[in-house]
């Protein structure tokens, strides 16, 4: 009887599971995300899941390019006038069906500024120094120093604009983009439905978007594999190949963001730029990328900028590459012939900066430096790194985008003291040549600001760069129309969801 | 009606304790919940923005004035709001909590269903072949991992058989049948490990209560064999399988992580441990708290259901 039951059971399995499923509606995307976004407000940083699920609900003034290029949103047309941005808008609305006006933008543009504000872009917005409305469909933002910039900051999933008065504590902001929140459930997931009022011509192509969060990166795969989820972000590098192999599905990676080294230069054999120098010749970066990416990566010798791209040269990218020789004449140089001890801050809880850790401490053992490693968790490593308690440290990050001046946050050691940078080592050459080519518009002369500044950094040494680490999503490959953005816009790919349709 | 209310303030008192304990702990603990929240993705948040966010969440006040707010806030049966997204802390237990309930009670009625029948037969032939085969399984049970044990499940039943998703959650109300095949797998990795236990704690002691004199006694007198174990051995025998249980399930609210973690089951261990990464103050000390509460009412049934099992319990 028993045995009969049991027979009878493991029966049914096989089609309860059509009903436990997340069976394929016509049309709604089922996304793997790699964590429930902690918040949904406008113009924070909140992780990059959180970006995503911006970039699905919500629209700013421009956006990305499947190709990298900077395109009109709400901005039909931008342009320079003078120290001015202006921007001309086009016909949208928001969600509830208002339309979209200045005001309302520069609404938007206040709230980031604000002496309130806890947005990311909040320090270089309130360098506006006003924002005018010379019509219903113009805003003109007027810097106090001309800046270069404000378009590809504008395009980022950190400057959504939404409709005034409506965030706040518990609040659902509403916005203009391509797909409209539903349901939410606090720590699974999101639904949302297609914008019927979108300001773009039969777009969305999909019907709605199921996103889900999966934190094991290994079932956010076994997911996607059994067919649960159409599209997944944040692929293990350990899970790449497998993909690739698979017919019925389809990776879309590139090399965007990297790991690099910041040092404490308050005392110790850190604060001498040949020692930070020697550091950066005594690493195989190509260990790195094998042991930490599953050999999905590239090494990175010199400073991240974006290889394609009209800054970047071959020469410089390769300034720091290995070289034990020149290491040790340069610790010799600074007074450590034979090496010295020291200690390694990383964390344990991503096994790509513990990895990449592991990697450094042999390597540097080779040049008769003796390392030491600290991997505490995440939420210690960032209060270390942002108090100065290290002596040297890994970090890992992505520019804010593919123009030298994305690497601010990891060059400029005159800004306030942060965990991706180093301390107590303030770069004022580095901060002005920054400066400079943030406030120049031709492009040429961007070029030779930039290539002095390449120079003055790879000097100095207060960065060490590692390895670029390949970024992929993974999707049926029924999709078109979803493309991973180039570089380190990577993690803005959400913006091609609008595009995104099963074929 | 003393010996109740002397109950009553001591369990008070353990909240008390437990409450203090988290709030110092928490904050002993490097990390700062504003500067995390802005630091997401390895990004430089402007630190004027952290001192902003600081100010809005209360954590710029001193820590005796933020104490003195979390008990208030407890007398009142405020747990606080979240640091990640200020939403009631309450709301997120009251929503998680019953999930992890849910997933530990019914991998302790599968748990028991199998390692109670199997442990007693195994002990009434002791080195028979049930006896040999349940211990060597039990050994492997508590010998493998749970998070090995549920990737296997999700590798076999979600990947290459194809017959249950990997691993989510649908609230029964929504879809019943799915809602049951979801909990299936990580009810049944969880359910390995404890019937493991149950198992070998119901066979030692059947052994155990059988070479007692009274069922010795028993025997002699002429008792059918079913009654001798049924009325006897198993009646005495269940009382130290009862505490294992219980012991094994309170330490389960806050222990179902990997299991959580590796079928994406939302529930309360997966919450804290966010929390507790995110260092999300009042997040953490409230599921702390509301954990502690339910481990000690779980003791306290363990007690009552003592005295129901074995009468001089109640004597005593």
């Amino acid at each position: 009887m028993l045995r009969r039951s049991l027979i009878a059971g493991a029966a049914v399995v096989p089609f309860l599971r059509n009903a436990a499923r997340a069976a394929r509606d016509a049309g709604v995307l089922r996304f793997g995300l790699s964590s429930y976004p902690p918040t949904l407000a406008p113009w924070q940083n909140a992780g990059t899941a959180a970006g995503t699920v911006q970039l699905i609900m919500n629209r700013g003034l421009l956006s990305y390019a499947p190709d990298g290029t900077l395109q009109g949103e709400l901005a039909e047309r931008w342009g320079r006038d003078g120290d001015a941005w202006v921007f001309k808008l086009r016909e949208a609305q928001f969600h509830d069906g208002t339309p979209v006006r200045a005001e309302d933008i520069k609404w938007n543009l206040e709230q980031v500024a604000g002496e309130k504000s806890t947005a990311y872009l909040r320090a270089q917005f309130q360098q506006a120094e006003r924002i005018e409305m010379p019509d219903a469909r113009t805003v003109r933002l007027v810097m106090r120093t001309p800046n270069a910039t404000i378009p590809l900051l504008l395009a980022t999933f950190f400057m959504p604009v939404v409709k005034p008065g409506t965030t706040g504590a518990g609040a659902q902001p509403v916005g203009v983009g391509p797909f409209i929140l539903k349901a939410a459930e606090r720590g699974v997931g999101l639904e949302f439905e297609a914008n019927p009022k979108y300001y773009k011509p039969g777009l969305p192509k999909l019907r709605g978007i199921r996103a889900t969060a999966y934190a094991d990166e290994n079932l956010r795969v076994a997911a996607l594999q059994a067919g649960d989820l159409d599209l997944i972000e944040y692929v293990p590098w350990q899970s790449m190949a497998g993909i690739e192999a698979d017919p019925k599905l389809r990776l879309d990676a590139t090399d965007g963001p990297y790991m690099y080294l910041v040092f404490n230069g308050k005392a110790g054999p850190f604060a001498d730029a040949r020692v930070r120098r020697a550091v950066a010749h005594a690493i195989r970066r190509d260990e790195i990328v094998r042991a930490a990416f599953f050999g999905r990566g590239k090494p990175l010798e010199g400073l991240p900028v974006t290889p394609g791209t009209e800054f970047f040269d071959s020469v410089r990218a390769r300034a720091q590459a290995y070289d034990p020789a020149r290491a040790k004449a340069l610790l010799a140089e600074a007074g450590h012939p034979n090496g010295f001890s020291t200690t390694l801050l990383s964390t344990a809880q991503y096994g790509m900066h513990k990895d990449t850790a592991e990697i450094v401490q042999q390597n540097l053992a080779a040049v008769g430096i003796q390392v030491e490693l600290k991997l505490p968790d995440w939420a210690t490593r960032v209060a270390l790194g942002n108090r100065g308690q290290y002596e040297f440290a890994v970090g890992g990050t992505a520019s804010d985008s593919n123009d030298p001046d994305g690497m601010s946050a990891v060059l400029d050691g005159t800004l306030p003291p942060s965990y991706t940078r180093s301390i107590n080592l303030p770069t004022p050459r580095v901060h002005d040549l920054l400066a400079a080519g943030r406030s120049e518009f031709d492009p040429a002369k961007r070029r030779a600001i930039y290539a002095e500044m390449q120079d003055v950094a790879l000097e100095q040494a207060e960065f060490v760069g590692l390895a670029w680490r390949s970024q992929g999503y993974a999707m049926s490959s029924d999709i078109k129309g979803f493309h991973n953005l180039p570089g380190s816009i990577g993690f803005f790919s959400g913006y091609t969801l609008e595009t995104a349709e099963f074929v | 009606m003393g010996w109740a209310l002397r109950r009553v303030g001591i369990s008070v008192l353990l909240v008390w304790a437990v409450a203090s304990i988290v709030f110092v702990a928490i904050r002993l603990v490097p990390g700062d919940p504003a500067e995390l929240l802005l630091s997401q993705g390895g990004m430089a948040p402007d630190p004027a923005a952290v001192e902003q966010l600081r100010e809005q969440l209360g954590l710029d006040l001193p820590a005796s004035e933020q104490y003195g707010r979390q008990m208030l806030g407890l007398l009142r049966g405020d747990l606080g709001r979240s640091i990640q997204d200020d939403s009631p802390v309450l709301d997120s237990i009251a929503r998680r909590l019953p999930r992890t309930l849910e997933l530990i009670g019914a991998a302790a009625v599968l748990a028991l269903a199998v390692g109670l029948p199997a442990g007693v037969g195994a002990a009434i032939r002791q080195g028979g072949l049930l006896d040999r085969i349940g211990s060597a399984l039990s050994g492997l049970a508590l010998a493998v991992p749970v998070f090995v044990v549920g990737t296997l499940l999700v590798l076999v039943f979600a990947q290459w058989l194809r017959w249950v998703p990997a691993g989510g959650y649908v609230p029964l109300a929504r879809d019943p049948a799915g809602h049951l095949v979801l909990l299936a797998m990580p009810a049944v990795t969880i359910a390995l490990g404890l019937g493991a236990v149950v198992f070998r704690m119901a066979r030692a002691a059947v052994l155990d209560v059988s070479a007692r004199d009274y069922v010795r006694t028993a025997r002699a007198k002429g008792l059918a064999p079913r009654r001798v174990l049924v009325h006897h051995v198993v009646r005495n025998a269940l009382g130290p399988v009862v505490t294992v249980v219980a012991l094994h399930l309170g330490s389960l609210l806050g222990g179902t992580v990997l299991v959580e973690y590796v079928f994406n089951w939302p529930g309360l261990s997966g919450l804290l441990v966010d929390a507790v990464s995110a260092r999300d103050y009042p997040m953490v000390s409230g599921i702390i708290l509301v954990i502690s509460v339910l481990f000690v009412a779980l003791n306290l049934l363990v007690d009552l259901l003592y005295a129901v099992l074995d009468p001089r319990v109640q004597h005593g």
